[in-house]
């Protein structure tokens, strides 16, 4: 050792030496662990309670080891766990139960309520069950206040709440409940770790959830699901995070607490509507108005239905009244009417019954075929119309007998007695009631017997008409008439040949206006024609004329099945070669 | 102005006059009528401390009466920042029991300002507390008051003090 260093030792020896003891320190790994270890504790302590930001520095490293702790040796931990994890999967199991009791009990009431039953019926339509959809419609909650409470002394430490919930002293209640959680568990639980932890009063249920230094009190309107708890959970636990020290040594001043109202105020966000109750226990106005137009619609047409089915129970009544009217089906489409049946060409027609009965003709279509009617009505009207009927007699039909009353000229009695036989129906004539007419025929010069006889067949015949359904068709009995007709003509013509006399026979067709004008003279020539053919065959020969301008030509455009005929008009000429 | 809400609890034998003092003190009322409180009463008066600008709400807890406190009272206890001890002046051996409780309370909760009230004060006749107990007494807490909660007297005074021991001490905290 020289002299500075011996220099350097009296002057820094014992600096030196705390020197080489500090490096020795720092050096040594042993000696560095120790130091820390010494002081760890007191360091780990110092930092939770001075560092906010320690909790959360720790939170990965942390899980991070629990993780791999767990994973490497789950046996152990297992073994550690198995105290607790009994009660806690029972008091789940418990809670659980609770709440399906709670619902099963929802469901239960609700099935047989008109509410259940409308519920039924919605759950019917949606195609889920019906316990299901109870579930979903009574899940309506909202949660009204929210008091933090301080576990330590029961003193209020934020409290908020809708604007239309009722507020009584909410540090009272905060009190109050503190008080009742104590009593409960000082009374109810041996080992006092037993929590309230809901209460139910009419529409509220109160949920109380605890953190290490408050419980968060939330009064709920309805009934609340399960996952509430773990919501409500999450907000205490914020609070905790940022108010967890100033809530432990809360004493009153909400001012150690800033802005815990703003953290609680999350609770209230917590909500299912219900659908509105208002709009479900009142009818809407425009529902009521649908309703009493609906109402109005179904008087309206069910009384035009009702007046309908009236008119068609009176027209057919008169149908079935009416003389040579043979009704076989009558459709009512609203208030048209389809008349289908038979008639006979001298029945009165299907509207003029119609407008009879009060219903206006355009709402009736006759779908009507010809024929001839044998009831008695009809068959005078043919007579009548056959033997042009002087206004003095009066026909009527007993049976099958022609019964004539009155006064007639003898001429007409001998020619009715001559053509009666053509009258379908009518196989005898009673002509007792008929008596002569006495007719002054001054200066009249007697005409030949001859001549005489032949003039009183000739009006037996002349003016006979046969009769037409559609175009050219023959009704059914004309034609077989028409053919009967020309053997008494033939045998008139001949025998006034013999009397140096000849018959000109004229055919006038005719139609009735339901055509054109141009259409109704073609036709009426063409039924002339088809008479005269039917003549032509039998050897006699006509003239044609075509008179539809009678009546066809007016244009009415109605059906009248009497106007659609052949008539054969005769005369009686004398011969050139007599003249 | 600062607000402050504090818990306080009335403490004592039964039928001392607790629940009329309370009720006195809160709604100006005394009822000369007996019921016994069951469990805890709470009621909350607001008062205003001018001096230390603060309104000072008192969360008053009316712990039924009893002369041996069990675990359930004691816990409504839990976390007061004061107490009213309440004697009846007519019945002096009601004092032991407040002493008793007031030990216990300091064993489990540690010191918290408390005042004593000598209730019943208008029952002159009965009257059993003397001078000199009462000042022994007054030593053993932050306050004494002879009072009556059917005429009032003091009634205020005892509350207003221990709000005023209340503050004192939370200031004294911070």
């Amino acid at each position: 050792m020289n002299d500075l260093d011996q220099l350097k030792h009296l002057l820094f020896g014992a600096e030196k030496q705390a020197l080489d003891q500090i490096a020795d320190r720092v050096e040594r790994r042993e000696v560095r662990t120790a130091d820390v270890a010494e002081v760890l504790s007191e360091a780990i302590d110092r930092s939770y309670r001075e560092d906010a930001e320690f909790v959360e520095s720790l939170t990965q490293p942390v899980g991070d080891c629990l993780q791999r702790a767990f994973r490497d040796d789950p046996q152990t931990y297992g073994d550690a766990l198995y105290p607790v994890m009994g009660p806690a999967i029972r008091k789940s199991i418990m809670h659980a139960l609770r709440n399906f009791s709670q619902q099963i009990n929802e469901a239960v009431e609700h099935s047989i309520s008109p509410q259940g039953l409308k519920w039924r019926l919605q759950a019917s339509r949606a195609g889920i069950p019906f316990g299901e959809y109870v579930l979903q419609k009574t899940m309506r909650y909202r949660v009204e206040q929210a008091y933090l409470i301080s576990r330590d002394n029961g003193l209020l430490v934020g409290h908020v709440h809708h604007e239309a919930s009722r507020i009584k002293d909410s540090d009272a209640v905060s009190a109050m409940f503190t008080a009742i959680q104590d009593f409960v568990k000082e009374s109810f639980s041996p080992d006092r770790t037993g929590r309230l932890e809901s209460a139910d009063m009419g529409d509220f249920t109160l949920w109380a959830v605890h953190g290490p230094h408050a419980l968060l009190v939330c009064v709920i309107r309805g009934v609340p699901p399960k996952s509430l708890r773990a919501d409500l959970s999450a907000v205490l636990e914020r609070i905790h995070f940022r108010y967890g020290d100033a809530i432990r040594q809360y004493k009153g001043d909400t001012a150690t607490v800033p802005e815990v109202d703003v953290e609680l105020e999350r609770c209230l966000r917590f909500e299912a509507r219900e659908e509105s109750a208002k709009s479900g226990r009142l009818v809407p106005v425009w529902m009521i108005v649908l309703l009493l137009l609906l109402l109005a619609a179904v008087a309206f047409f069910g009384f035009r239905s009702w007046t309908h089915a009236q008119e068609l129970n009176r027209l057919d009544d008169a149908l079935s009244t009416a003389p040579g009217i043979h009704v076989t089906d009558i459709e009512r489409d609203g208030g048209q009417f389809t008349v289908r049946g038979l008639r006979d060409p001298l029945a009165i027609r299907v509207d003029d019954i119609a407008a009879s009965v009060d219903i206006p003709m355009e709402r009736v279509t006759a779908d009507m075929q010809p024929f001839q009617s044998l009831q008695p009505e009809i068959i005078v009207a043919r007579a009548g119309r056959l033997f042009n009927k002087p206004d003095t007699v009066q026909f009527n039909v007993a049976g099958t007998t022609l019964v004539v009353r009155g006064t007639a000229p003898s001429s007409w009695k001998d020619r009715l007695q001559a053509g009666f036989g053509t009258l379908a129906g009518v196989n005898a004539l009673d002509l007792s009631g008929l008596t002569d007419e006495v007719i002054a025929e001054p200066m009249s010069v007697p005409l030949p017997d001859s001549r005489q006889l032949l003039l009183d067949r000739l009006d037996v015949l002349n003016g006979r008409r046969f009769f037409f359904d559609e175009g050219v068709r023959f009704v059914a009995g004309d034609e077989k008439a028409l053919s009967q007709y020309v053997a008494q003509l033939r045998d008139l013509q001949a025998d006034a040949e013999e009397a140096a006399f000849s018959v000109s026979v004229t055919l006038v067709g005719s139609t009735d206006g339901s055509g054109d004008a141009a259409r109704n003279v073609a036709l009426a020539e063409r039924r002339a024609v088809a008479a005269i053919e039917q003549l032509a065959a039998a050897g006699v020969t006509a003239r044609l004329s075509a008179r539809a301008a009678d009546l066809g030509l007016d244009g009415d455009r109605r059906e009248d099945l009497s106007l659609r005929y052949a008539q054969v008009d005769l005369e009686l000429r004398e011969s050139p070669e007599s003249q | 102005m600062t607000r402050l809400t504090s818990k306080v609890c009335v403490v004592g034998d039964f039928a001392v006059g607790k629940t009329s003092v309370v009720e006195r003190f809160v709604s100006n009322h005394f009822s000369a009528k007996y019921l016994s409180t069951v469990g805890v009463k709470i009621d909350t008066k607001e008062i205003e401390q001018p001096a230390f600008d603060v309104t000072h709400k008192l969360v008053v807890w009316d712990v039924a009466g009893s002369d041996e406190f069990g675990d359930r009272e004691f816990a409504y206890l839990r976390g007061a920042s004061g107490y009213i001890f309440v004697v009846d002046g007519t019945r002096p051996r009601t004092i032991e029991a407040v002493e008793t409780t007031q030990s216990q309370i300091g064993e489990r909760f540690g010191a918290a300002p408390s005042v004593l009230l000598v209730n019943k004060r208008d029952l002159l006749a009965e009257w059993g507390v003397g001078d000199e107990l009462f000042e022994s007494l007054s030593a053993s807490f932050d306050g004494a008051f002879r009072t009556s909660a059917k005429t009032g007297d003091d009634v205020d005074d005892a509350f207003a003090r221990l709000a005023q021991l209340i503050v004192e001490n939370e200031l004294r905290g911070k």
